[in-house]
């Protein structure tokens, strides 16, 4: 393949990654019926829903999804990886707290009260589950902070990092559908979808490399 | 029509508390808030300023004719 | 003259020539909600749960009033109960008042005496001073306990009314309608309900009961209480007391467009946080508007009435020379400690038009009956025989609303006090209920008045057929929120009013139907509602006079010689209602009052 070639699959590949992780949510979240309130809480609502597919989009910035990606480099590939991880996983970390945070400028429940009563209102499925996926996604960001300091070979932790990233995806994606603001058909679609493909493309690889099949 | 929409609800009970006509109830099935009796609704926003979640809106029409002393 | 009632009888037919089809046509205003039907029923009245809860103080009612009522009672020794149709410091009138009146002896320009000789006067003598005085001199004490409570820190109420409750554990039952008062031996004895979430009836008994149920109207567009229907007043009506006050009008304005959106017409008020004002007495809020609208026609412009109109229409209500601010050159508005509430935001006494910028249907047209039903607050409730919010019945005592205290008169005068003025009667009553309880039995009520008050209460839950309430209440709302029946009143149309309301009372108020706990709610509302509209037309019948925020067309003149006098209304043995004259500044007691 031409040097040439390899740039433009390259930029083709930026391009269409960019639509489908930021352009279609963004997509559903306009065209979708939903009330708008004030502009920092629609950014807000945004911010969290691109993050939400950004994570999903993680499964295919790796090497599970290499055959895509035959034309950037792996360790390119990891960079990216690792900064989206980084700024959206911080982005999904804080959005318990985002959620509130636009109390603080209006005279609604006090943003601390209206936290302590989300946390508390475990007879809540979406809630407990996105408890669970929160802690998940901790545990999934400071052992990638963190991996040189764990005693793992890279092969394992890829492993540990995989599988941590399925259980969290499924549990997240569930907890989206059942508490988004912004879930309708189209986007519980969309998410499903790609959490879906996302999965199934990591599975793959392990079941190909255990059964020896790698090449 | 009044309070209207309840989006991202996430079922802890405080507006079916708050809401002075009584309006919200929790759907036993989804144990969502649900706007069970809109046609008593006196558009106040209490509701609203107190879901924690701020998954409730409300426009300013009433769902029901309105009598007032003169039009 | 001793019952309005026989008097005023008048034929479905003569009514129908008198009005013609003037409130006919309101009326069918109501036909956009179907009325008599079957009744689809959702739950099984049979498997409602029974349960009896025992207190000394039982506090109906968890608003300003409520509050002060059972810290008060729980301080004062007594086991207080509270129970609320609605939850804590989240129904009533109480989350939407943003502004309390505060005496603070220290920076007042005058002393308490002259502050009450002021309202008096600005009353027109329709305030009881006593009240008045206790208001004022009580009120900084109360308002430093809600400040440390955390009062004004929030827009919402709920947490810094939970704190003092919580403190002490008092309970509280919220979402429990109560339907009855419990009488037995003269003395008050309970109260009965029903739960809304739980398909369980309550009966409380209780050694005294402090009725703090606030006000109410009939379900009005614009003014955030519908979910208040003088259900106080009219069950203790129902079991002997005196209630008074019923003549007179809040006379409250909204807004043209979507008249019924309270929390718009009141600018975002709702969303502030609650602050201190100190002395200013107006004499606000009567019924000016609504004859400027009468005499003028539609639509009004909004301007605060007893200000600024650059064409005074001659007549109408009377406003005294000292308070009348078209003449004074410069209407003062913002709370005394100078701080101007920001743009659009209501000052003090919560948005009574003419007392600062943005009232409702400010900027726009305005249309009235934004509060219809609803007296000037404090003027209509229990009679109290006393200076400690004491009613006519031994053990039940009223404070706030739902007291007829005449605190600030017939009108609103001082801004802030209602507020004010359920804080310190809350908490008179509080202290006042615990001493009465420690010298009172327990009651014993007999099981077949408990199951006789059930068997009431459920009956619209058993009909097979029936009016829906939402009808009904359209219904009455076409017939009482016309201008010319509500607020400029004349003896023709308000007997002709009366004609159908005494159908409703007669003829709908027994089979009003009820599928669930909602309904169930609304079927008791809405004969609590046509009890009142029968008060308000026979009250306003009665008093040939025009006086605050009463103003009757065929009689526009003050009356001092018959009418320095509140009209008691109460219920005699056979069950008719009756009304009473009281002096002005008297006590029941005293003996100053004759049948009329
Ligand atoms: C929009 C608005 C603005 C206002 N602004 C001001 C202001 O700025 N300053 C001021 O001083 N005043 C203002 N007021 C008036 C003030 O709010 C009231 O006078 C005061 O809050 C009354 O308090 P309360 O405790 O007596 O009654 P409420 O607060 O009305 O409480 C009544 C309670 O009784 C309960 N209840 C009623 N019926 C039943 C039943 N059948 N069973 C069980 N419970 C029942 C209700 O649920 C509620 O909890 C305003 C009122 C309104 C509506
Ligand atoms: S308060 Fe909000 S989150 Fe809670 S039940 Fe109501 S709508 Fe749902
Ligand atoms: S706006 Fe007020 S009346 Fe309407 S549902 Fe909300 S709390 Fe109830």
């Amino acid at each position: 393949m031409g040097v040439i070639m390899e740039k433009r699959i390259r930029r083709y590949n930026i391009i269409v990654a960019s639509i489908v992780f930021i352009g279609l949510p963004i997509l559903f979240w306009a065209l979708g019926d939903f009330p708008r309130r004030s502009s920092l809480k629609e950014i807000l609502s945004v911010l969290t829903l691109v993050a939400f597919s950004l994570m999903l989009g993680q499964f295919f910035l790796a090497r599970s999804n290499k055959k895509v990606l035959t034309g950037h480099k792996m360790s390119t590939i990891i960079k990216y990886h690792k900064y989206i991880g980084y700024i959206f996983v911080s982005v999904l970390l804080l959005h318990p707290f985002l959620l509130v945070l636009p109390r603080y400028f209006e005279s609604g429940v006090e943003p601390t009260d209206a936290f302590i009563t989300i946390i508390t209102t475990t007879n809540s499925i979406g809630v407990v589950l996105g408890i669970i996926a929160y802690c998940l996604l901790l545990i999934l960001g400071l052992t990638s902070i963190f991996r040189n300091q764990l005693k793992m070979s890279y092969k394992t932790w890829r492993v540990f990092h995989g599988i941590l990233s399925i259980v969290f995806i499924a549990i997240a994606t569930i907890h989206v559908i059942d508490l988004g603001r912004h879930t309708n058909t189209a986007m519980i679609s969309y998410f499903v979808t790609l959490s879906g493909i996302g999965i199934f493309l990591l599975l793959r690889t392990y079941i190909l490399k255990s059964s020896g099949g790698t090449k | 029509m009044a309070i209207e929409n309840i989006n991202g609800c996430i079922g802890c009970g405080i507006c079916v508390q708050t809401c002075p006509t009584d309006v919200i109830r929790l759907d036993p099935k989804t144990k969502k808030a649900i706007i069970k009796y809109p046609a008593d609704c006196q558009i106040c926003h209490l509701c609203r300023m107190y879901c924690p979640v701020d998954a409730i809106s409300i426009t300013p029409e009433k769902s029901i004719p309105v009598i007032v002393s003169w039009g | 003259m001793t019952n309005v009632n026989t008097k005023n009888e008048m034929s479905r037919r003569k009514f129908m020539g008198l009005a013609g089809g003037a409130i006919g046509m309101a009326t069918l205003a109501s036909m956009g909600i179907p009325g008599w039907a079957a009744n689809k029923i959702k739950i099984d009245p049979e498997s409602l749960e029974y349960l009896e809860k025992e207190t000394d103080v039982l506090v109906i009612g968890g608003g300003m009033a409520g509050l002060f009522a059972a810290v008060k009672a729980h301080d004062a020794g007594a086991k207080a109960l509270m129970v609320s149709k609605g939850r804590l410091g989240s129904s009533g009138q109480t989350p939407f008042a943003k502004g309390i009146f505060a005496y603070d002896p220290s920076t007042a320009a005058m002393t308490l005496d002259e502050f009450t000789a002021t309202v008096s006067r600005s009353a027109l003598g329709s305030n009881n001073s006593v009240y008045t005085k206790q208001m004022a001199e009580h009120s900084l004490a109360r308002v430093n306990e809600l400040k440390d409570w955390g009062f004004f820190d929030s827009a919402l109420y709920n947490k810094s009314f939970s704190k003092p409750i919580n403190e002490r554990n008092i309970p509280l039952l919220e979402r429990i309608v109560i339907t009855n008062l419990i009488k037995e031996n003269g003395k008050i004895a309970g109260a009965a309900g029903f739960s809304l979430d739980e398909e369980k009836v309550y009966i409380f008994k209780a050694k005294s009961v402090i009725l703090c149920t606030g006000a109410g109207g009939f379900k009005p567009n614009g003014f955030p209480i519908c979910d208040l229907t003088h259900d106080g007043t009219i069950m203790a009506y129902n079991i002997g007391a005196k209630v008074t006050g019923k003549e007179w009008n809040d006379g409250h304005p909204g807004q043209a467009t979507n008249a019924a959106a309270c929390y718009d017409g009141w600018h975002g008020m709702f969303e502030r946080k609650p602050s201190v004002n100190g002395i200013e007495v107006h004499h606000d809020l009567g019924v000016d508007l609504n004859y400027m609208a009468y005499t003028n026609g539609n639509p009004v412009q909004m301007g605060p009435p007893g200000a600024g109109e650059s064409n005074p229409i001659s007549g109408g209500p009377y406003i005294p020379a000292e308070f009348n601010r078209m003449s004074s050159d410069k209407p003062k508005d913002g709370p005394e400690d100078g701080k101007k509430p920001p743009r659009g935001e209501r000052p003090e006494k919560g948005g009574k038009p003419g007392e600062g910028d943005a009232p409702p249907g400010m900027g726009g047209t305005s249309v009235g009956g934004s509060s219809a039903g609803m007296s000037i607050h404090k003027s209509e409730g229990l009679v109290p025989i006393n200076d400690k919010c004491e009613s006519t019945i031994p053990g039940l005592y009223a404070a706030g609303d739902a007291l007829g205290s005449y605190m600030a008169g017939a009108i609103y005068t001082q801004i802030g006090s209602s507020l004010a003025g359920s804080a310190v009667q809350g908490a008179i009553a509080g202290e006042a209920a615990a001493v009465y309880s420690e010298s009172a039995n327990t009651p014993v009520i007999s099981k077949a008045k408990i199951k006789a008050l059930q068997e009431e209460m459920l009956a619209p839950l058993h009909r097979e057929a029936g009016y829906s309430p939402a009808w009904v209440t359209q219904t009455l709302q076409g017939i009482m929120i016309p201008n010319f029946v509500l607020y400029v009143k004349k003896e023709s149309m308000l007997k002709a009013a009366l004609a159908y309301v005494e159908e409703l009372r007669d003829h709908h108020a027994p089979m009003l139907r009820a599928a669930d706990l909602h309904e169930l709610r609304l079927v008791h509302e809405t004969k609590n509602m046509i009890a009142t509209a029968e008060m308000k037309l026979k009250a306003s019948i009665l008093r040939k006079e025009s006086r605050c925020s009463h103003y009757r067309l065929d009689y526009p003149e003050l009356d001092n010689e018959n009418w320095q006098a509140w009209i008691n209304i109460f219920k005699d043995e056979e069950g008719n209602m009756q009304f009473e004259k009281q002096a002005f500044n008297s006590w029941p007691n005293e003996n100053l009052f004759h049948q009329i």
